[in-house]
């Protein structure tokens, strides 16, 4: 394995391992700014482009929990700036109950957020990825819903 | 035969003693009635409850298990380590279903070492009905409250003691190990297990199984498995909770390449069950996996191994949430010749 | 037998005698107290097999997307015969939403309205009697005797063994029905809803963690919720699916996780909170605490309950633009 179960514990060099879920028309493009304007953020984020934030499946979001990623960023174009119209209004819906499911059953509710991001908002997204991971950070590694596969019956 | 008899004031202490140096697993309460449960706070055992809520099997066939781990082409076939282990209090048709299984995982020259190692690590101690529970039937399909068949020591409830026979060499063993809290069985205790086995079996309900092998092959194609299969959701309680079924999943769970191969519970009622990697279905319909299940039982296990693999504990019955009930199905199947 | 069982035999005996029907589901009763099975009647004789009364908690629904093909896809013919079915206010909003999701056909169902007062949960009946199993049960006006299989009896009252999703029922007689044989006025008192769901929430985030993991952790992977849910008819479950592989298949506590947070999105508006999940586990786990949290978020964010009728679309499949967005770190 990768990665001994010894290693993740805060304070051991441990670094936030955050995924980031982002729309291509809006925040992915926001990001690649950030990016071209050399913009400067932490480099613990896995992007994951999809092509709006209504495909995002909340079982993606599960699963990332479940694979080991300490914090999970799902983010979107703006509400009435959808490329496709209204995915990302039909998104908003599925994202409120996950969040809030997420809570209820007792993952720190800083491991998942949600934002919407432009395509112009190459700094706005570097602060807000910035302000994930110190929050994943201050909570620590995930420990609760991650499988690991070192357990043997 | 080696038979003594246990104060149930002292069966605190016994526990104890059995759980020296080995783990010991018993029933315990449970949100629904009882569990067997690894314990190591004998207060906390439970032998009211006719039968636990699902069988015993986990002890010798978890729900899963890791077959091996793996990284690249490197496997790695750790040797399982399992600790010796006491079985107490289980019930003679779960203690004979452990004899059923034995058949299967050891089948053709086949010898299957997970369970096998298990098997053996394991004490099985019996613990007698003196009544039956909700939905038992064992006398029908060739068991009994006091059933000898799968355990190492059956022990009876005669109220104010416990009487222990021992059935193996290694039952023998242990109630030699307790012997400070026991005493030499008497006559009239004898004889008073004998009654309670009895009275046991005239309270069962008796229940019509089908024994013609050639009636059975011939209800294949009877009408009376469409409307069961409408009826059954297709889920995996009755096979879970079974104490004789034994069918399982293999599937590899892997990272980037490193991982573990685990076996799990299975069930043909599953509609997945057959499904081959074509993508071809032989059993389609619920009706066709229901007959399976029954027809499996007491047709195919009785051709392969001799006996039905059921051993009557009703827990199908009980906790069936579709509502099936085998014994109305077996008694369908026994009661005429040519079945429609 | 009760006033409304009689009336349901002689129904369902008239529709097969005036040909308004080629199959009736109903319950009958099956080989243990307090439980019923589906039973499907082709004739005006199986009539009599028919009972009506608290055990009969089974949601029929579930059992009517079987009956129905479609080979040509959702704009195909139905091939379907004309099934009748009796359904008490759950059942009805299970119909509802079926209908809406193209399940089965209106046109081709006779639904047999009932009134209900809420059902039995036979764990429930038979934890009155400790560990002991359950030989009898009879009930007796508002109250009901249980007998265990050591002779041991005790009555209870009904109203403490009522299933949880009945104590807090808002619509007991059906919603949707070709013909009502009763309707029933008991309203469950407006401060008891989503009560359990909000006692969970009044816990800190560590214990809900700690009491669903001691809870989760007697799933055994049966499937037995899924199976008895009306509204999972998936042909191929995200559970079952190998590409791709959203979970492993054992009990290893991340996995039972996964499902059954997965299963709990999937419902979400969409369950009628019929318990049937919870009627159908063997192990008793108490899955209407994540489907009653999702059903309480459902109602107070987007101000719908599922399945009420056939005209309201449901919560995920429609938007305003004034939803709440408050959940968001930086909307």
């Amino acid at each position: 394995m990768t990665e001994k179960k010894g290693e993740k514990t805060s304070g051991n060099g441990w670094e936030p391992r955050i995924v980031a879920f982002l729309c291509n028309w809006c925040s992915y493009a926001g990001a690649d700014l950030a990016g071209v304007s050399r913009i400067q953020y932490p480099p613990n984020v896995r992007v994951i482009r999809v092509p709006c934030s209504g495909r995002i499946n909340p079982l993606f979001v599960v699963k990332a929990l479940q694979t080991g990623a300490d914090g999970v960023l799902v983010s979107g174009c703006h509400p009435g700036d959808c490329h496709y119209i209204s995915g990302n209004l039909y998104a908003r819906r599925k994202f409120a109950l996950l969040k809030s499911l997420l809570e209820y059953v007792g993952i720190e509710p800083e491991r998942v957020q949600f934002s919407w991001v432009s395509a112009a908002e190459g700094v706005r997204f570097a602060e807000i990825l910035g302000k994930v991971i110190e929050a994943v950070r201050a909570v620590g590694p995930a420990s609760k819903m991650v499988k690991e596969l070192e357990e043997v019956t | 035969m080696l038979e003594v008899t246990l104060d149930k004031s002292k069966l605190q202490e016994l526990l104890k003693l059995l759980g020296t140096d080995r783990r010991l697993v018993a029933p315990v309460v449970d949100k629904l009635g009882t569990v067997f449960s690894e314990i190591t706070d004998p207060s906390l055992v439970c032998l009211e409850a006719v039968n636990t809520n699902l069988s015993p099997k986990e002890t010798v066939f978890p729900q899963w298990e890791t077959l091996y781990t793996f990284e690249g082409n490197q496997i790695d076939k750790a040797e399982l380590q399992i600790e010796e282990t006491v079985l107490f209090g289980v019930r003679p048709c779960d203690a004979r279903a452990f004899e059923l299984l034995d058949r299967v995982f050891t089948w053709d020259g086949v010898n299957d070492p997970y369970y096998l190692k298990r098997r053996e690590k394991t004490l099985v101690v019996a613990l007698a009905c003196n009544a039956p529970g909700e939905a038992c039937f064992c006398t029908s399909v060739g068991g009994s409250p006091a059933s000898e068949s799968g355990a190492d020591v059956l022990g009876f409830d005669l109220g104010d003691c416990l009487l222990l026979r021992a059935l193996t060499d290694r039952g023998k063993t242990l109630l030699n190990s307790v012997s400070s809290l026991t005493t030499a069985a008497t006559e009239e205790e004898k004889k008073a297990a004998q009654n309670a086995a009895s009275e046991a079996e005239k309270l069962l309900k008796p229940v019509a199984v089908p024994e013609d092998l050639a009636a059975l092959k011939e209800s294949f194609d009877a009408e009376m498995w469409k409307e069961l299969g409408l009826k059954c959701l297709g889920c995996g309680v009755c096979a879970y909770a079974c104490p004789t079924c034994h069918c399982f999943d293999i599937t590899d769970e892997a990272r980037k390449g490193a991982g573990r191969r685990v076996r799990s519970w299975d069930t043909c009622a599953f509609s997945l069950f057959t499904l081959h990697g074509s993508g071809h279905n032989p059993r389609t319909t619920q009706d066709e996996r229901y007959r399976q299940r029954v027809l499996h039982k007491f047709l195919y296990c009785r051709e392969n191994f001799g006996e039905a693999f059921c051993v009557g504990c009703g827990r199908c019955v009980a906790s069936c949430p579709a509502g099936l009930d085998l014994r109305a199905v077996l008694e369908r199947l026994a009661s005429t010749a040519k079945v429609t | 037998m009760s006033q409304v069982e009689e009336a349901l035999k002689k129904e369902v005996a008239k529709l097969f005698e005036e040909e308004t029907i080629d199959l009736f589901v109903g319950h009958e009763p099956a080989g243990v107290p307090l439980k019923t099975s589906a039973c499907f009647l082709s004739s005006a004789d199986e009539a009599k097999r028919l009972v009506w009364n608290a055990s009969c908690a089974t949601n029929l629904a579930a059992y009517l997307p079987q009956l129905f093909k479609r080979p040509g896809g959702v704009k195909g013919e139905w091939i379907a015969p004309r099934v009748g079915v009796v359904a008490k206010g759950c059942d009805s909003r299970s119909i509802v939403g079926l209908i809406k999701e193209k399940q089965i056909p209106r046109d081709r169902l006779f639904v047999i309205g009932v009134g209900c007062e809420g059902m039995i949960d036979r764990h429930k009946a038979a934890g009155a009697l400790g560990t002991m199993g359950l030989a009898e049960a009879k009930i007796d006006g508002s109250s009901l005797q249980v007998i265990g299989t050591d002779g041991t009896q005790k009555r209870v009252e009904l109203a403490e063994v009522l299933a949880d999703s009945c104590r807090e029922c808002q619509h007991r007689s059906a919603v949707l029905f070709d013909v009502a044989l009763s309707e029933t006025s008991v309203q469950a008192p407006e401060t008891s809803r989503y009560a359990d769901v909000a006692e969970f929430e009044s816990k800190s985030l560590d214990e809900r963690w700690e009491f669903l993991v001691s809870e989760f952790s007697r799933c055994i992977r049966c499937y037995a919720c899924r199976e008895a849910c009306p509204n999972c008819y998936c042909q191929e479950c995200f559970a079952d699916e190998t590409a791709p592989k959203w979970l492993g298949v054992t009990t290893d506590l991340p996995d039972v996780f996964v499902f059954h947070l997965g299963r709990a999105l999937h419902q979400a508006g969409r369950c009628v909170d019929c318990g049937a999940c919870v009627a159908a586990c063997p192990q008793g786990i108490d899955l209407r605490l994540l489907n009653q949290k999702i059903n309480k978020d459902v109602e107070e964010l987007f101000g719908v309950q599922s399945s009420l009728s056939l005209e309201e679309a449901e919560a995920l499949l429609s938007f305003r633009m004034e939803d709440d967005q408050s959940f968001m770190t930086e909307p």
